[in-house]
């Protein structure tokens, strides 16, 4: 006897279709990968530098007797405080800038005027575009060595996405009590107050905390430029070649990082799931109050004064800057190796995020934590790859650069490697998470029915995952394509690199063209990634 | 049987023969869930001993453990589909069990033994959605597409927890005669936890009743009226 489940059986012959754009991306994206394997050189050219093993053997041997001598510990420790100084007080300033840049750009300010919402977003694409690093080594040559050049190469950038994100936080808040209110006569300020900042309010405050983690990074890249603290002390070792110096600053850099990530998941996990009962709850109230408190620490620290910002020669040199910046440079040569340069930019960074993406999907399984009770290997396990995650993504990506020219020749290679590997440890992170929210039944439904581990990975873990990796992918790619500027800054190539030789030879005009190629890469590169992303979705 | 501090089932004994068809009844937190939890080897027994095909399910592991797992079907309420595969994935997922890991990834990018899904799909009456994503389906469409899976699956012991309670009535009677069937047709053997006291007496020779985590019912389901199996849905005072 045969049952046939339902009435009339409707005799419908269902056919596979693929969705068309899905795969055209997807060949895209192959397309380009190769184009960029094959400009770094890997088909064609000698990429490995085997005389330099030798001295890359020394580096990592020197990873398990890092320098521990009080004078050294000492500087570490005044340095360390340094980059929290930097980090705290250019947070302050990018969220000030954010609150008041967001109240700017919103579309509950903006409403159906869509052409100045445009154009309000299209201005903060200039700041935004822009490395940290590039803003402190233009504001180095205006304000001269003071600390606000470390505060304002942090809050401005830092402070054009904040509001852009404040802005968003706050345009996606159900509109039901906000119309409510201004029906009722309220005024736009305070209908704005009562009905759209509440309910805003946790993700406004994760984000910060968020932002904070970041500055501690851009901190210490800044200190690589030259602001001073770990940064500048990891360079000074790295140039001296004292590796266990260099190891003793990678550890005060990951703890640094590792404090960062604890706070900010704390107040985060708070702010997802509030404890129950009246009353403040103390972990919220300390994230909003220490925060201020080291402000006003980093503030006497670093010893700021307003008065520099203010004085005639900062003015002066203001106006010198912008006067020999305009018009820019559009010399043929200029132009000639702008293009060529932008090209190395474009494959660096692709080949960056695919190094991270693969490596992310194959240590995602290791790196998260899943519920339930698991046999001690599996958690030593988990907890070396999280580490290992971890000291990638607390080494700034110059210095992995630096570290990979011992056995690499110099090249697009190198740069695209090391911002790999950096990319890894914060995409392997991001991953780790996302498996860690995934529904555990389908997988455990599959294990039930006597599927292989790799099967019952493949169809209950791949699909779910697979969504949000390539979206954090593509989202890091266009923080990959400002880093990439970074690197090239420090010496490996790229647009980074001209961009240095162009400032260092005080060509004003010539850094505005770079700048502004700089700036439509990222716009690019963002508008690319979007599209892609909403293609996924 | 017990988790941390809560004894969930104790005491129970109960042995079921090939070709019987048994109804699992009794309030929400009798134990029922747990009960086919152990059958499957999802779950492992903190005292006592479990014996399924000749096997104890928990104990074997590796290619032993996944034969005889791949011989147990369990239909859960529809929780363990992957939403964002299509379902013709999901319905495949019933042989990874027998299919080898390089077979079970390329059927990923070429769906492999379409005919016996679509063959299975259409019995559930879902045959134009096979390549549909399973997360736009309804429940009670996607509950169908569990019992799909269980159909190109064919186990020999068949174990569902509450196969039909996102179905309406007539569905409902479909899907249990379905899964009568799919057992009877191989030798084999039906376990269903149910609620609804209709379903039970048209299509289970045999009752098994559970409060509190004890066996306190076991007849065939011939002598039994709605009524007597009304009290045992009451919760425990």
């Amino acid at each position: 006897m045969t049952t046939v489940l339902d009435r009339p059986v409707r005799p419908v012959v269902a056919r596979l279709r693929r969705d068309r754009r899905r795969w055209a991306w997807a060949l895209g994206a192959a397309a380009v990968l190769l184009w960029s394997l094959a400009g770094a050189g890997l088909f064609t050219g000698d990429v490995v530098n085997p005389g330099g093993t030798a001295q890359f053997g020394r580096f990592a041997a020197a990873a398990l007797s890092p320098a521990l001598d009080a004078g050294f510990l000492g500087l570490l420790a005044s340095s360390a405080l340094v980059t929290v100084a930097y980090a705290v007080l250019g947070t302050a300033l990018a969220l000030a800038l954010g609150a008041v840049g967001a109240v700017l750009v919103s579309r509950t300010t903006w409403g159906r005027r869509r052409l100045g919402w445009l154009l309000s977003r299209g201005v903060l694409a200039v700041p935004r575009g822009l490395h940290e690093a590039v803003w402190g080594l233009l504001l180095v040559n205006v304000l001269g060595l003071d600390p606000w050049v470390g505060i304002l190469a942090i809050g401005i950038p830092y402070g054009a996405v904040t509001a852009k994100v404040f802005a968003d936080l706050v345009d996606e808040v159900p509109r039901g009590a906000h119309s409510a209110l201004l029906a009722a006569g309220a005024g736009r300020a305070s209908a704005t107050l009562y009905g759209l900042l509440p309910p805003a309010a946790g993700g406004l405050l994760s984000y910060s905390a968020y932002r904070l983690e970041c500055a501690v990074r851009s901190a210490v890249v800044l200190g690589m430029v030259g602001a001073g603290g770990l940064g500048y002390q990891l360079s000074l070792s790295f140039a001296s070649l004292r590796w266990e110096q260099v190891w003793s600053c990678v550890y005060a850099l990951s703890l640094l990082c590792l404090a960062a990530d604890v706070a900010g998941r704390a107040v985060r996990r708070r702010l997802a799931a509030p404890p129950p009962g009246p009353g403040r709850d103390p972990v919220l109230t300390g994230a909003v109050v220490v925060p201020l408190l080291l402000v006003a620490w980093s503030w006497w620290y670093l010893a700021v004064s307003p008065a520099s910002l203010v004085s005639a020669r900062t003015a002066e040199q203001l106006a010198h800057v912008l006067g020999a910046a305009w018009p820019p440079a559009t010399d043929g040569a200029l132009l000639g190796s702008l293009g060529a340069l932008a090209v190395d930019t474009v494959q660096m960074s692709v080949i960056a995020i695919a190094v991270a993406a693969l490596g992310a999907v194959l240590l995602a399984g290791a790196a998260a934590r899943p519920p339930g009770r698991l046999s001690p290997a599996r958690r030593v396990g988990g907890a070396v790859v999280r580490t290992v995650l971890l000291l990638l993504r607390a080494v700034p990506p110059p210095v992995w650069a630096l570290v990979l020219l011992f056995v690499l020749l110099p090249g697009v290679l190198p740069g695209a490697l090391a911002l790999g590997v950096y990319t890894l440890g914060v995409l392997g992170r991001l991953t780790a998470e996302a498996v860690e929210e995934l529904d555990p039944r389908p997988r455990a439904a599959l294990a039930a029915l006597g599927a292989r581990p790799v099967g019952a990975w493949l169809y209950g873990v791949l699909p779910g995952a697979a969504g949000p990796v390539l979206a954090y992918a593509l989202y890091r790619w266009e923080v990959a394509i400002r880093d990439t500027v970074l690197v090239g800054l420090l010496g490996a190539g790229g647009l980074g690199a001209l961009l240095a030789s162009e400032i260092a030879a005080f060509d004003w005009a010539a850094v505005t063209t770079v700048l502004a190629a700089i700036v439509v890469l990222t716009l690019l590169v963002d508008l690319v990634s979007d599209r892609a992303r909403s293609v996924m979705r | 049987m017990r988790y941390g501090g809560t004894t969930a089932l104790a005491g129970v004994d109960l042995t079921v023969g090939p070709g019987e068809r048994v109804a699992l009844v009794g309030a929400s937190g009798a134990g029922k869930s747990t009960l086919l939890e152990l059958a499957n080897g999802s779950v492992t027994p903190t005292a006592g001993s479990v014996r399924v095909l000749d096997a104890d399910p928990s104990a074997r592991s590796g290619r032993a453990g996944r034969r005889l797992r791949a011989r147990i079907g369990t239909v859960h309420q529809h929780l363990e589909l992957v939403g964002s595969l299509r379902v013709v994935h999901n319905v495949n997922a019933g042989r990874l069990g027998t299919w080898p890991a390089a077979r079970a990834a390329w059927s990923l990018l070429r769906p492999q033994g379409v005919p016996d899904v679509v063959a299975a799909l259409e019995r559930v009456g879902l045959a134009d959605r096979a390549f549909e994503r399973t997360e736009r389906l309804s429940g009670g469409q996607r509950q169908r597409v569990a019992i799909a899976r269980l159909l190109v699956q064919q186990p020999d012991l068949v174990l569902a927890d509450e196969p039909a309670s996102a179905l309406d009535p007539a569905l409902a009677d479909r899907a249990l005669a379905l899964l009568g069937d799919l057992a009877r047709d191989r030798g084999g053997t039906l376990v269903a936890a149910l609620h609804d006291p209709g379903l039970v007496l048209r299509h289970c020779d045999r009752v098994v009743g559970l409060a509190d985590g004890r066996v306190v019912l076991d007849r065939p389901a011939a002598g039994l009226s709605p009524a007597d199996l009304a009290d045992l849905y009451e919760a425990p005072a």
